[in-house]
């Protein structure tokens, strides 16, 4: 092993998962939602930042819980699973695999900044370490960043738009972000594109220091589901593999539960018959 | 009685008068003789020797870098390198038959054994504290007549096939504070997709000194880490080969690129020399550092030798002169001198081997610890220990060599001509 030694599994020691890039799971664990019916945008009279922060906020969501399909496909294998998941706000998240049977069970905890698998083959609970946040989330896409990552987008990026108008014969916006100077992020753009009649989320590409497109995050199929407005398919392509992609699909989902932190705990997560 | 002519050949040349001259002239000051011969003798003997120790840690490195772990060659699937893909097996996707792999590429007459590996990334976790970590699956019969790692192991035992145990390093160890005995969790993305995770027995835990090994690297039976991320088992990653002399690495790689064509195996032998060029790119250093070292050496020699060819010369001025007088040529004068500096060379020779053999035996059968003084430190990814290692070195005692009798002969071709034009009637004269 040279030092600047090259740890195997793609370059990265111990990945829960493949080495991905990090942006928000929060689309899954919080769903994009609106009351409907809609009200007319009053919203377009506010500053592009305050836009985004609304759709941002909207992003996160309240407490919710909901059943979620996700299928990933990868160069090398294509795979699904069923799972459970349960948030409030934006610090805690709760995430159970019901199916398929090899890994039914498996959980993951999401609180605060930490993250915690619950493994029921060994019936342990483990804690992923802040070096692998950028790793990717049970084999999909999406990185256990995704999943803790809580700051606005406003707090760390200036917002500009970059469009307004009629696109595919749908009103948008499309906003340019990039990072503020004192910003620890991992993206040196992204742009957002937003729809101005009900503020959906249409799509997000992120942008690395060269400017080169990593990934896209495409929100689709808007429904009304527990009385709200959501896109109830989340897409994540990664721009250097064009074969391979994440996709979410919500199949159920409730809004306003009476869920405690509490709830979150590592007890929970060891808990098999939620 | 008529003095006989000199011959012809060696035996003649030093029957000739001017080398004879030249011979006898080094008794005439014999304490000036032993300074300048000493200091020709040192000269040489420090080019031996700090080349010697150039050549030990460039030794070290190497022998360290390759042999603690990667070895001197490995073979991988075509498109393993450089990414290293959990996917990318020899043979492809439906592997091989690695024990007849193993044997054929320890049939090489160079490779000293070879041994099946799996690497994988994951987490070992025990209690509160869980570590990222490569896993590497290794044949616990094979691997410790490749690589040394299993033999710095300082506590518990070895693994054994077929079984949930691992080996970690000291560091490792005590960042999940486990001891033999203890038990692990290992999580790990699998082949399939899914997310390998068992529980494990920690079996000991080695100290290679190498921070990057001893905190990041768990050692695993190789079938139980197949087994941990779905991997068949005619699908490894790796057959790492040990040579005994790692510069004959690459020739080795070369006749086994050549049969794994033949034979249509989907896989590349590569030597250390093209995984690790850096270690190259410093042993090059290294070599081109002793002819640096060569030349400052004797370049200060000539000027001390040149300075006492000369005082010795003048002293003799008034003998070239009545050479000169007495019908005898410039040549004769010239040849002499260049006799006697040849001579200086021949005692100055012997005198460096004398000091240097037994230096250099000595130095390279017991060298000298210094960990009182250092630690043990990475160059270019391979461990120095602390140890003033020294390796022969045998074309550099020749080049030496040479480079002693040229300064001689260079010291001594300035005087050599002043003495030759001595002018005798000025100079018996005294003025």
């Amino acid at each position: 092993m040279r030092a600047g030694r090259e740890f195997p599994q793609g370059g990265r020691p111990g990945g829960l998962l493949r080495t991905a890039r990090g942006a928000r799971l929060l689309v899954l664990v919080a769903v994009p939602q609106l009351d409907v019916p809609q009200t007319p945008p009053v919203y377009a009279q506010e500053g592009p930042a305050e836009i985004v922060d609304r759709v941002d906020r909207l992003l996160r969501g309240e407490s919710s819980r909901g059943l979620v399909a996700m299928r990933i496909v990868t160069e090398h294998w294509t795979r699904s699973m069923e799972m459970r998941i349960w948030s409030l706000g934006t610090d805690h998240a709760l995430i159970r695999i019901l199916s398929p049977q090899k890994e039914a069970g498996l959980s993951t905890l999401k609180a605060g900044n930490e993250i915690w698998n619950y493994l029921p083959r060994v019936d342990r609970t483990i804690k992923v370490p802040t070096s692998l946040m950028g790793a990717a989330w049970m084999g999909s896409h999406f990185t256990n960043d995704d999943l803790v990552k809580e700051h606005q987008l406003i707090e760390d990026y200036d917002v500009e738009i970059a469009f307004d108008g009629v696109r595919n014969g749908v009103e948008v916006w499309e906003f340019d972000l990039t990072p503020k100077a004192e910003a620890a992020v991992i993206w040196d753009r992204i742009v957002y594109l937003v729809r101005v009649a009900d503020l959906m989320p249409v799509w997000a590409r992120f942008y690395d220091e060269r400017d080169d497109l990593i990934r896209t995050i495409t929100w689709s199929e808007y429904r009304t589901m527990g009385g709200r407005l959501v896109p109830t398919l989340v897409t994540i392509e990664p721009a250097d593999k064009p074969n391979e992609r994440t996709a979410v699909q919500y199949v159920e989902l409730e809004f306003d539960l009476d869920l405690e932190p509490a709830f979150f705990s590592l007890r929970t997560l060891r808990s098999r018959d939620r | 009685m008529t003095p006989r002519a000199p011959g012809h050949g060696i035996s003649g040349l030093f029957r000739r008068p001017w080398w004879r001259v030249g011979w006898r002239n080094l008794g005439r000051n014999r304490r000036r003789t032993l300074f300048t011969a000493s200091g020709l003798a040192i000269g040489y003997c420090t080019v031996v020797v700090m080349s010697g120790l150039g050549r030990g840690m460039v030794a070290e490195m190497v022998g360290n870098g390759t042999g603690i772990l990667s070895g001197q060659l490995q073979i991988h699937g075509l498109e393993y390198l450089p990414e290293r893909s959990v996917y990318e097996t020899l043979g492809g996707k439906e592997g091989t038959d690695v024990a007849a792999l193993v044997d054929r590429v320890a049939g090489d007459p160079s490779i000293a054994a070879a041994a099946a590996r799996v690497y994988g990334g994951g987490l070992v976790s025990s209690g509160d504290a869980t570590v990222a970590a490569s896993l590497i699956g290794i044949d616990p019969r094979r691997e410790p007549e490749v690589s040394s790692i299993l033999g710095t192991v300082y506590e518990g035992t070895q693994l054994t096939e077929g079984s949930n145990q691992l080996l970690i390093g000291r560091e490792m160890a005590i960042r999940l504070d486990v001891g033999p005995g203890d038990e692990v969790v290992l999580v790990a993305p699998a082949a399939d997709g899914s997310l390998g995770n068992d529980l494990f027995r920690v079996s000991g835990m080695f100290s290679t000194g190498l921070t990057e090994l001893d905190g990041a690297v768990a050692l695993l039976p190789v079938d139980a880490l197949q087994e941990l991320i779905a991997l068949p088992v005619e699908r490894i990653h790796e057959i790492a080969a040990r040579v005994a002399d790692p510069w004959a690495a690459p020739d080795a790689a070369e006749r086994a690129n050549s049969w794994l064509i033949s034979d249509l195996v989907e896989a590349k032998a590569t030597a250390w020399t093209e995984l690790q060029p850096e270690m190259v790119f410093y042993a090059g250093l290294f070599e081109s550092m002793e002819w640096i070292l060569l030349v400052i050496i004797f370049a200060m020699a000539v000027f001390g030798v040149a300075n006492t060819m000369l005082t010795g010369t003048f002293e003799r001025r008034r003998e070239f002169a009545l050479l000169l007088a007495l019908g005898a040529g410039p040549g004769l004068i010239l040849r002499s001198v260049l006799a006697e500096a040849i001579a200086l060379g021949v005692v100055s020779l012997g005198a460096g081997a004398l000091i240097t053999a037994p230096l250099m035996f000595w130095w390279h059968e017991a060298p000298p610890d210094m960990s009182w003084l250092y630690g043990g430190y990475t160059m270019a990814g391979g461990l120095v220990r602390p140890v003033l290692r020294v390796e022969y070195p045998p074309e550099m005692l020749w080049m030496a060599a040479v480079a002693l009798f040229v300064t001689a002969v260079l010291a001594a071709i300035y005087p050599a001509l002043r003495s030759a034009h001595t002018p005798p009637a000025d100079t018996l004269a005294g003025r």
